[in-house]
């Protein structure tokens, strides 16, 4: 399976783009999206996003990530709503907890804007070859190397920590341990399995430090200067 | 090639030494594999040799290390890099780019190898380990073999004449760990002195010239493959395998008969075996 933020090969308008007006779009839509209040305007840019993937020819994988982001930003809606507490109340609960059309529209708004801005960049980023981003990043905005490389490095092992999430979540699954129960549930047992997750990714990254370094990444650095 | 002299290290982290009193000397053009139960400092050992102790992993260093005549302590590790190439387990960690290609010229563009040459110089490593045909290939589309083949060929490129790897064959199935050893056999072949910690006695016995046991920070056995497996309870006692023509060997001497020297691949195993028959 295709891990998410993989470049995805193909012969379509969006990979000829250049990577960086790619990016540039993203971040615009990224920001359209933190900018207005409008919910119809944010779901506008939502399928705006759907379509960017479908020119992309990754439609059906950009409809699992908004799929995926709904299920998470059903979390947040639903602890949101409780939250704001002006308005007209709809429904009246016990304890005082109430409903009301405000904190609907609020969290509805919240959700979309988090599902509109991770949308774009996530579509883009799979149809850019991050080679390509950090020569233009230092070629046209003539950012340091080193720092073009970290970035892109991050973005490369992204679907690597994922793949190591997703590897703990089987084993466990696989002693028995029950992950699908309800959220908090699952955050209590997944909680202490962090640690170690982020112990070996450090060393992962240390690891493709020294590899980078053992590999005259510091001389670059040098005639960069 | 090779020369340590009575190296012992700490890292600053931890209570005891993770090297003690290592006195090794690995000649050019050897084929050296090493091999110890986990935490015996086999990773600390290739450590030293690629300079990475101590400039990045500090510690309490004593005694010296030297590696074609570069003191592994005064010269950078990307200095030392020039001469050793340096391939670890860790298949994704590694990479540094996510095309093959990219990944490859990642240290001739740093080393200031001529726009000309580039062309030429990756074809080169990619041919020596048999991946020509995935030069254009994105990395995440390759089998974790493949891809540890690119690891290899990544080094290669700077021509170095010493290969050091880590259990290079760890996250590979048989066929891909054989085919990894078949490439290091062919380097070694062609003149580079070649270190592999491995933990399968099994393709250490098929390939290398020499064999190094290591058990908490020491040097238990080092000597050719014949040497070294001659002592199986030894090997035992460490807590490694033995391979079964080895375990066969004793077996025949245990029971009083005349086996000869020690087998080490199965077709001296069978001339042992026809010979006691005889
Ligand atoms: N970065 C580190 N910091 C502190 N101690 C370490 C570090 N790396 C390894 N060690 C310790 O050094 C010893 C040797 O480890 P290592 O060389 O990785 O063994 P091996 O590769 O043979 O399994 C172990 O006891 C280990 O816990
Ligand atoms: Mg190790």
């Amino acid at each position: 399976m295709k891990g998410m933020l993989q470049y995805v090969h193909g012969n379509t308008i969006l990979h000829k783009v250049p990577p960086l007006l790619k990016l540039l779009i993203a971040i615009a839509i990224c920001a359209a999206c933190f900018s207005t209040r409008s919910l119809l305007v944010l779901l506008a840019l939502i399928v705006l996003d759907v379509i960017l993937g479908f020119i992309g020819n990754i439609g059906r994988q950009t409809l699992r990530t908004l799929c995926s982001l709904c299920k998470f930003s059903s979390i947040i809606f639903v602890l949101q709503i409780f939250f704001v507490t002006q308005g007209n109340a709809l429904v009246t609960l016990p304890l005082g907890v109430r409903i009301t059309d405000e904190g609907l529209r609020f969290s509805a708004m919240i959700c979309m804007r988090l599902i509109g801005a991770t949308l774009p960049l996530t579509v883009m980023l799979t149809l850019t070859r991050l080679p390509d981003l950090t020569r233009q990043l230092v070629k046209v905005l003539h950012v340091p190397y080193k720092y073009a490389f970290a970035f892109t490095t991050a973005i490369r092992f992204i679907p690597i920590l994922a793949r190591d999430m997703a590897a703990v979540i089987e084993a466990q699954t696989a002693r028995g341990v029950e992950l699908d129960g309800n959220f908090i549930k699952k955050l209590r047992l997944l909680l202490p399995l962090c640690v170690p997750l982020l112990v070996s990714s450090i060393r992962k990254i240390e690891a493709g430090a020294i590899s980078a370094e053992l590999r005259g990444f510091h001389l670059r650095g040098k005639k960069a200067a | 090639m090779i020369d340590m002299q009575q190296l012992s290290f700490r890292y600053e982290s931890a209570q005891g030494n993770a090297l003690t009193d290592i006195t090794l000397h690995i000649p050019r053009g050897e084929f050296l594999g090493i091999i110890g139960p986990s935490g015996a400092g086999k990773s600390t050992l290739l450590s030293v040799i690629s300079g990475v102790i101590p400039h990045h992993y500090t510690g309490d260093f004593y005694g010296a290390c030297v590696v074609n005549g570069m003191d592994t302590v005064e010269v950078t590790p990307t200095d030392l890099s020039r001469v050793v190439g340096s391939v670890f387990q860790d298949i994704d960690a590694q990479m540094v780019s996510s095309m093959v290609e990219d990944e490859v010229l990642f240290a001739l563009e740093n080393f200031g190898v001529p726009a000309k040459d580039l062309d030429s110089r990756v074809e080169e490593a990619l041919a020596t380990v048999g991946i020509a045909n995935l030069r254009h290939r994105s990395l995440d589309t390759l089998s974790g073999g493949q891809k540890q083949k690119v690891a290899i060929a990544a080094v290669l490129a700077m021509r170095p004449q010493v290969l050091v790897l880590d259990e290079p064959t760890g996250e590979l199935d048989p066929a891909s760990s054989q085919a990894i050893f078949r490439v290091l056999r062919t380097l070694n072949e062609q003149g580079t002195t070649v270190v592999v910690v491995e933990q399968k006695i099994m393709l250490l016995s098929a390939f290398c010239k020499s064999l190094c046991v290591m058990d908490r920070g020491s040097v238990r056995l080092h000597g050719t493959m014949r040497e070294v497996l001659a002592h199986p309870e030894l090997l035992r006692e460490i807590g490694v395998n033995c391979p079964r023509v080895a375990t066969l060997h004793e077996q025949l001497l245990a029971a009083g008969l005349s086996a000869g020297p020690v087998p080490i691949c199965v077709e001296e195993a069978k001339a042992m075996v026809e010979g006691v028959l005889a």
